[in-house]
Formats: C-alpha cells, sequence, structure tokens
C-alpha cells in the first residue's frame, strides 16, 4: 500500500510542479490560470489518494468535492476578471499590470 | 497497478501539453482531458462521487467557461511567451522528477499522516452528518462567486452612454 501511496504523491508532486513552472515564467493570463488548475488537480489527487491509500476513502470524496465546488467557484470569478481586464487593456499580459502600482 | 500507472502518465503528459501548446484552445481541451484521467483515477482509487464531479463539473464546465473566455478576448497580436521558457522545461522536468524520486520515499515514512483506520457508513452519511460545516461553506462560496461575477458584469454609467 506504501508504494501505491508512493507512486500516487509522487505524480501529485509532478503536476504541482508544472503548474509552478508555469507559473512563475508564462505571461498570459488565461495561460497562468490554467497552471492554477493543474496545481488543484494535483492536490485533489494528493487529497483522494491519501484517502484510499488510509481508509479513509469516503471522508476524502466529500473534501475533494468540496474542494471542485470552490475551485469553479473561484474560475467563475477569476475568469470574469480576465475579461475586465482584458476590456480595459486590450491585452491579456501580466506584466501590463504592473501599471497599476500607486 | 499497470493501469494506474498509464492513467496517471495520461493525467501528466496532458497538463504538460495544457501548457506548452501554442493555441490557447488546445490547451484548454488538453485541460478537458486530463480532467477526464483524473476522473477515472478517482473511479479506480473507490471514490466514484468525486470522479462524477471531476469529469462533469472541471471536465466539462470549466473547459465551457475556458473557452468563452478564449473567445471572448482572442486578438491578433497575441502575448509573447519567452521561447526560453519552454525550452528549458523539460530540463527542469527530469532534474525535479529525479529530486521527486529521492525525496518522496523518505519523505512519506517521516512525515505523520492520518491515522490508517477503517469508516463506516455510506458516503452520504459521511457528507451531511459528519462534513455539514462544509455544506453550509459550499453554499456560502458558490454565493459570493455569483455575486462577484454579477458585480464585475455590471454595467457602469460609461457602459450606458456608449450603448446609447
Amino acid at each position: 500500500m506504501s508504494n501505491l501511496w508512493f507512486l500516487y504523491l509522487f505524480f501529485s508532486a509532478l503536476l504541482i510542479f508544472i503548474g509552478l513552472y508555469c507559473l512563475l515564467t508564462m505571461r498570459n493570463l488565461i495561460r497562468l490560470f490554467i497552471a492554477v488548475e493543474i496545481i488543484s488537480k494535483g492536490v485533489s489527487l494528493a487529497i483522494v489518494a491519501t484517502g484510499a491509500v488510509k481508509n479513509s476513502v469516503l471522508l476524502a470524496q466529500s473534501l475533494a468535492i468540496t474542494y471542485i465546488v470552490v475551485e469553479v467557484s473561484l474560475v467563475a470569478t477569476a475568469l470574469a476578471l480576465i475579461i475586465n481586464i482584458y476590456k480595459k487593456n486590450k491585452s491579456l499580459d501580466v506584466r501590463i499590470l504592473s501599471k497599476l502600482k500607486g | 497497478m499497470v493501469i494506474q500507472i498509464i492513467l496517471l502518465c495520461g493525467l501528466v503528459i496532458f497538463s504538460g501539453l495544457a501548457i506548452l501548446l501554442r493555441d490557447l484552445i488546445k490547451a484548454a481541451l488538453s485541460l478537458a482531458v486530463a480532467s477526464l484521467f483524473l476522473g477515472l483515477i478517482f473511479f479506480r482509487l473507490g471514490a466514484p462521487y468525486a470522479g462524477v464531479f471531476e469529469i462533469s463539473v472541471v471536465a466539462g464546465l470549466i473547459t465551457v467557461l475556458f473557452a468563452l473566455t478564449i473567445a471572448l478576448t482572442k486578438k491578433e497580436d497575441e502575448v509573447q511567451e519567452n521561447r526560453l521558457v519552454k525550452v528549458i522545461f523539460p530540463l527542469f522536468f527530469i532534474l525535479f522528477l529525479v529530486i521527486d524520486g529521492l525525496v518522496m520515499k523518505s519523505l512519506l515514512t517521516k512525515v505523520p499522516a492520518l491515522p490508517s483506520a477503517p469508516e463506516g457508513g455510506s458516503f452520504g452519511l459521511v457528507l451531511w452528518k459528519q462534513r455539514t460545516f462544509d455544506l453550509v461553506a459550499q453554499v456560502g462560496v458558490i454565493f459570493a462567486g455569483v455575486l462577484a461575477v454579477l458585480a464585475l458584469f455590471r454595467k457602469t454609467g460609461k457602459d450606458e452612454e456608449k450603448d446609447e
């Protein structure tokens, strides 16, 4: 069982790494948000896999569902924000947002 | 075990494609395929409800939202990403793969995790009786999301003047 747990956490760490790499290096706002989604996939995989390995899959499942609902709400708000930013700046380049500083 | 490894590899490959593909629509679609793989993994882990949520909500609804946003923000001059970023990604990825393989195994033995104990009852019982507060919080989060979207898309005085 420990090997299985290692396998899932290994892959969830890889997903989190891909997301963090994209967040740190890319400039397109939509792509940055795709990175956030990838990180959230890694986290939900870790939650459910740990629950399954530790015989608490029902609890892990309910936590994963809560996490997905929060994620949807976050996505809707963030994409609305991105559309508003695009309307104002006519670009999705994250560097343009640095003009906001005082 | 082999099927699980195939599903996990598919998940990582399509997640990688989501950040490497140039076209944003293709990136969003590959994210949806990654969600599909994650849903199948949830099914195999004995978490069917989480799998259904993952496939229907994340692979379905969120992809539609992404596609809509990409369509609404399409423009000729795309954001130019640094080319070096995509070139050095495989190097960093392999480096992290090695570190992850070396560190994770020893980390699992050192970090105390949840105590392993069999749980009784059904999923409904756990969700409605044990995690009631989570459900209340979920309702709050959904309302907050709806209000935020309404606030972001409300018409201002300038917009009304433009319409006229």
